[in-house]
């Protein structure tokens, strides 16, 4: 019993992780129509700019994460204006291109750092909560905490106030919207902040190294399609689902059978649901 | 001025014409380097070739490794089990990834826009999972290793410009193939192309020419996972990752997606010049995403598409000087 709960505490913890990557993508995919292959990078970035400020610069890790993320969020602002914007109509071109910065951004951080994995870059508090069976490291409750506050913040920037309505007038209507005189241009700083947030607390409990992106991306693909694309609920939902069946299928059937069962649930869903779980029509390919 | 079938046809033709010139290269060139070099180029027009079929249908789709890698290991198990001709493994490399399309159509080609394009991403980590899942078929991580050359009425095409060769015919055919499908079925693709529900409004029965094209386009891929795994006497999973995929989507894009000529082109510039970086090391991977972003905003609709666009401009300011 003890086992299932712990499995389930690894499946919410992998769930929040998931939820800030995919809600930053389907935004992104959302409002812009962008496919942003990019996206992956900028988590990448964002741990390896929390590990420089910690052991270069010597900045407390906490500072440091905060720091990472607006360092990424600038990156996310230049790709926007200087290769993205011009660009988003078109879906492929826009793909190659972000395909293409991806490519650039991590031969630097190979260039920069090497192309070994990181040693040495660890997570500032340890321990772990004990009860009654259950086992919970502080880092892990600790990183689902500031995820989660992140999320909530996300859905009240979304969904309550009048910046997130003009957002979703840009998703529904962009031709309209821009009219409006609304501009979409926080969309990837937004987006690729949670991704390096979400890159600099992580990557300390897991790994670092420069094509950490690829893996984030597939896993955004998967929760961005499960939760149906632009809704930001919908990923959030699939991104705890993702999670859950990834972490109970590696516990309890090993880590490649666990990856197919996910691939099987997946099309299952899609089979009875081809928008994905919240999604609606979607903008042509 | 020819209509513009007609001229389609040519650049099309034109696109076979350069692939069939690759012959040149086993029968001219006797250099390692240039004979791998033709290899890969003609491997990857013909994965471009695949990818070029489903956007004549405004589908971008990214199953190109998976079906490269279940051509490949059919043809590699073939290989293995003393079945060498040449023709016969095309038939299979050809056949089987048509047969598991079918019915894997009938569920991705339900989906809709990016919901397709995503799918079928994951699709190719999916069959990864699935190759390491079946070491006793596939070799599971270590692959299919020792794979004897194909053979062509009893003799071995084991050398290397006999390799490269087989790697080209299988181009050819695929060109050939492309070609055919391509053009045979051109106002139904192009209506889909258009406007999908309109298509379907005026009686073109969308999901069969959806369904043909994604069978076509699988056929293909597995013609040049072949290619690959002869070259290679390997079939391993390494050579048949997602983000591969996104390369072969790249040489259709960049050479230009409406035209088998494009794919052509795309393929021989981004391959050479990939190879080209590979002497700088570290820095390759970076010159070729410099090159896949300037190409893609230089040229939007592709290198061959922007040379037609030209042409056809002097063609006019032609016309409307003589008049």
């Amino acid at each position: 019993m003890e086992s299932i709960l712990s499995t389930g505490l690894i499946g919410l913890s992998l769930g929040t992780q998931y939820a800030m990557i995919a809600i930053g993508f389907t935004l992104i995919f959302g409002i812009m129509g962008v496919i942003n292959f990019m996206h992956g990078g900028g988590y990448a970035i964002g741990g390896y700019l929390t590990f420089a400020l910690v052991s270069v610069v010597g900045l407390p890790f906490w500072i440091a994460v905060i720091a990472a993320a607006l360092g990424t969020a600038v990156i996310g602002y230049l790709i926007e204006v200087f290769f993205v914007d011009k660009w988003a109509s078109d879906h492929t071109a826009s793909m190659l291109i972000t395909m293409g910065i991806y490519m650039i951004s991590t031969t630097i951080l190979i260039m920069i750092f090497g192309p070994e994995p990181v040693s040495g870059f660890s997570f500032p508090i340890r321990g772990a909560f004990r009860f009654a069976g259950l086992y919970l490291p502080y880092s892990t409750a600790i990183v689902m905490a500031v995820c989660t506050v992140v999320i909530l913040a996300m859905f009240w920037l979304i969904y309550r106030t009048r910046y997130g309505i003009s957002l979703r007038a840009m998703a529904d209507d962009r031709d309209c919207a821009t009219a409006q005189g609304i501009r979409p241009s926080v969309m990837f700083p937004m987006a690729f902040a949670l991704a390096g947030l979400t890159g600099g607390l992580v990557t300390p409990i897991l790994s670092l190294d420069a094509h950490l992106g690829e893996g984030q991306l597939l896993k955004a693909f998967i929760v961005v399609i499960l939760g149906g694309l632009g809704s930001v609920g919908g990923a959030t939902i699939a991104a705890f689902l993702v999670g859950m069946v990834e972490a109970y299928s590696s516990v309890y059937l090993g880590g490649s059978r666990g990856a197919l069962v996910l691939f099987v649930i997946v099309l299952l869903i899609l089979l009875v649901r081809p928008a994905g779980l919240m999604g609606r029509e979607t903008r042509k390919a | 001025m020819k209509p513009r079938r007609e001229r389609d046809l040519n650049v099309d033709i034109w696109g076979i014409v350069v692939i069939a010139a690759f012959l040149l290269v086993p029968l001219l060139g006797r250099s390692p380097l240039t004979l791998s070099l033709g290899h890969q180029v003609v491997i990857g027009i013909t994965a471009a070739f695949a990818v070029y079929i489903m956007e004549r249908m405004n589908l971008l789709a990214f199953t190109v490794p998976a079906f490269m890698a279940i051509g490949g290991y059919a043809a590699a198990m073939l290989a293995t089990n003393g079945i060498t001709s040449l023709p016969i493994l095309m038939l299979v490399a050809l056949v089987v990834p048509m047969i598991v399309a079918l019915p894997l159509g009938l569920v991705v080609l339900r989906l809709k826009g990016v919901y397709f394009i995503f799918f079928t991403f994951i699709l190719n980590e999916a069959l990864q999972v699935v190759i390491f899942e079946t070491p006793g078929l596939t070799g599971g991580a270590n692959g299919i290793a020792g794979i004897p050359p194909a053979s062509f009425m009893g003799q071995s095409l084991s050398t290397l410009p006999l390799l490269t060769a087989v790697t080209v015919v299988t181009g050819i055919v695929a060109g050939i193939l492309t070609l055919l499908v391509t053009h045979r079925f051109r106002a139904e693709f192009s209506a889909i192309q258009d406007n999908q529900t309109l298509a379907q409004s005026l009686g073109v029965a969308v999901w069969k020419y959806r369904t043909i094209g994604f069978i076509a386009s699988a056929g293909i891929s597995g013609l040049a996972g072949f290619a690959l795994v002869n070259m290679l006497s390997t079939a391993h999973p390494s050579s048949f990752t997602s983000m591969s995929a996104v390369q072969y989507v790249a040489y259709a894009f960049v050479g230009g997606k409406t035209t088998i000529l494009g794919s052509v082109v795309g393929a021989s510039l981004l391959v050479t010049m990939s190879n080209l970086f590979s002497a700088q090391g570290m820095l390759s991977s970076a010159l070729f995403g410099l090159l896949l972003m300037s190409v893609v905003m230089a040229a939007p609709g592709g290198i061959v598409g922007e040379i037609r666009k030209r042409i056809e401009r002097m063609r006019l300011n032609r016309l409307r000087d003589r008049t």
